[in-house]
């Protein structure tokens, strides 16, 4: 039974994102007083972009042919695996915060790999940035799931966000503190200014893009926007699990499925607002941010340690 | 619903809101995240009242409320409106925030283990917040430090005081209201004293930053 919500909720999350995409461009469009492409641009793209034939630069090896559905694939594992209807995980084993962290990961190694792989010189640099937003974004992460697992006593998410759920995550402000932290840091890894700007991909963050087209170009499009849903399901799976459906019964799990829809919808309505409300910030100055967030996660992290 | 851990959550929006005062932007907002803290500073006071069923701590978080909330502020955004163009506008502190935020994280750890080896009755069930309460001391240093305004530098005093008055709450929560009068009117002067001096200083060297009026030696 729960590997079939499992699967239907990959199936839900791949086939939403395209669509939420194209509504946060519609709002962008709509603040910059544009009337702005149709909320279903994405889908359209898509579909041209699977119709196209492949063109492969010369001299690039099997690690660019590998990436796009490597990349695809991780996040529609991760999809599988996050309590987002109900509290518990559909499938227990991908939704331990190891497994999640890694399969993050690799994502994002498969994707630095692809742009060293590739001819050009520019893929290579938007590579690095992408790098350099993991490292410097993944500790707080990494230090936020942490509190998280020592708060609910499990690493695993479904459990994290049952004691959320029920306010039985014991240090009460620091599981606070660490959702504060963990929304700022879901908020940098989902490629938003003014870190990245999604429109422009070849540009800097996405950079290896550059190098794709056709189906590979179509999956990594995908994935990205996959990627932005699954860390706001994340972020809403662990700290704002209120609403999801307790057991199975199939009540239960509809009024889930809407709280869900409806809350990843407020995720990025505000974090589309964000975006259009500030400046790109300059690659030198991407730490600052970053480390203020892990001051934050730091902070929840010794709220955690004295026990309150 | 009062229970100690409901004094402890307080005391964890203590340490958040007097962060917020050390980083805040403008002057202005500064004084009323300050006056913000006082009020969490009250609630901590009251609450604790109900769980030591101490009368003495509601007529405390009353003048508190008086003093710290509303007559405090008032004074330090009277002084603003005072310097008016005076001086240069909001300077930026010395240190980035999350610098700020780092230190002021490991100064609450470094206080909790120095807490934790103190061992009184009144306070084993408040330890977390004793330690917030001594590492409002260490915050408000920090605050005097790093902030290049010496506007701001008051808040960092403030932040100091208020520190002991949660300390003297827990540590002795039956002590008379004399005590408190001590605190507060103490509060009260020091600040009025050194708004006066501020106020002074923009009106003769036109600027606050503390680097500059280093040189106003003799």
């Amino acid at each position: 039974m729960t590997i079939i919500i499992a699967i239907l909720q990959a199936i839900l999350l791949v086939s939403i994102a395209p669509l939420l995409s194209g509504i946060t461009r519609k709002i962008r469009a709509k603040m910059h007083s544009r009337t702005g492409t149709s909320i279903f641009q994405d889908y359209y793209d898509l579909v041209k972009l699977w119709k196209r034939c492949e063109v492969k630069e010369g001299g690039s090896s099997i690690v660019s042919r590998l990436a796009p559905p490597i990349f695809l694939g991780s996040f529609i594992l991760l999809a599988t695996g996050l309590p987002l209807v109900m509290q518990a995980c559909p499938i227990p084993i991908f939704g331990d915060i190891i497994t999640i962290l890694y399969l993050m990961a690799l994502p994002r190694f498969m994707f630095a790999l692809a742009s060293i792989d590739s001819a050009g010189s520019y893929t290579a640099i938007g590579g690095v940035r992408e790098l350099l937003v993991g490292v410097l974004i993944e500790p707080s992460l990494i230090l936020v799931l942490f509190v998280m697992a020592v708060a609910a006593s499990s690493t695993n998410v479904g459990i994290m966000a049952f004691s959320v759920a029920n306010l039985s995550a014991y240090p009460f402000v620091a599981v606070v503190v660490a959702g504060v932290a963990c929304a700022m840091a879901c908020y940098i890894e989902m490629g938003k200014l003014p870190f990245d700007l999604a429109e422009a991909e070849q540009e800097i963050q996405e950079g290896p893009l550059a190098a794709y087209s056709g189906p590979s170009l179509a999956m990594m499009k995908l994935g990205v926007s996959l990627k932005q849903l699954v860390v706001a399901s994340l972020f809403v799976a662990i700290f704002v699990p209120f609403g999801a459906a307790a057991n199975a019964a199939p009540l239960e799990l509809v009024c889930g499925l809407v709280a869900y829809l409806v809350k990843v919808l407020i995720v990025f309505l505000i974090a589309s607002v964000i975006e259009n409300a500030v400046m790109r910030v300059r690659y030198k100055f991407l730490g600052r941010y970053t480390w203020f967030v892990m001051g934050i996660a730091s902070l929840s992290l010794v709220f955690l340690v004295i026990g309150i | 619903m009062f229970s100690y851990s409901l004094v402890n959550v307080l005391g964890a929006c203590l340490i958040i809101t007097s962060m917020m005062v050390v980083l805040a932007r403008t002057r202005r907002a500064a004084a009323f995240l300050y006056s913000l803290q006082s009020l969490v500073l009250v609630g901590l006071l009251a609450s604790l009242g109900a769980v030591t069923g101490s009368t003495e701590l509601f007529t405390w978080s009353a003048t508190a409320f008086a003093t710290k909330v509303v007559l405090v502020p008032a004074i330090l955004l009277f002084t603003l409106k005072k310097i008016g163009n005076d001086a240069q506008a909001d300077l930026s502190p010395k240190l980035k925030p999350m610098k700020s935020v780092t230190l002021v994280a490991v100064e609450v750890f470094i206080c909790f283990v120095a807490v934790s080896g103190i061992d009184l009755p009144t306070a084993a069930a408040v330890k977390p917040t004793l330690a917030v309460s001594l590492a409002h001391f260490f915050i408000g240093l920090t605050c005097i430090v790093i902030q290049r305004s010496i506007f701001k530098q008051i808040f960092g005093y403030c932040l100091m005081e208020n520190g002991s008055h949660v300390t003297l709450a827990l540590l002795a929560p039956q002590a008379p209201e004399l005590v408190e009068i001590g605190v507060a009117t103490d509060a009260i002067f020091a600040v009025i004293i050194l708004a006066v001096l501020v106020w002074r200083m923009a009106h003769y060297a036109h600027t606050l930053d503390a680097d500059d009026l280093c040189e106003l030696k003799g």
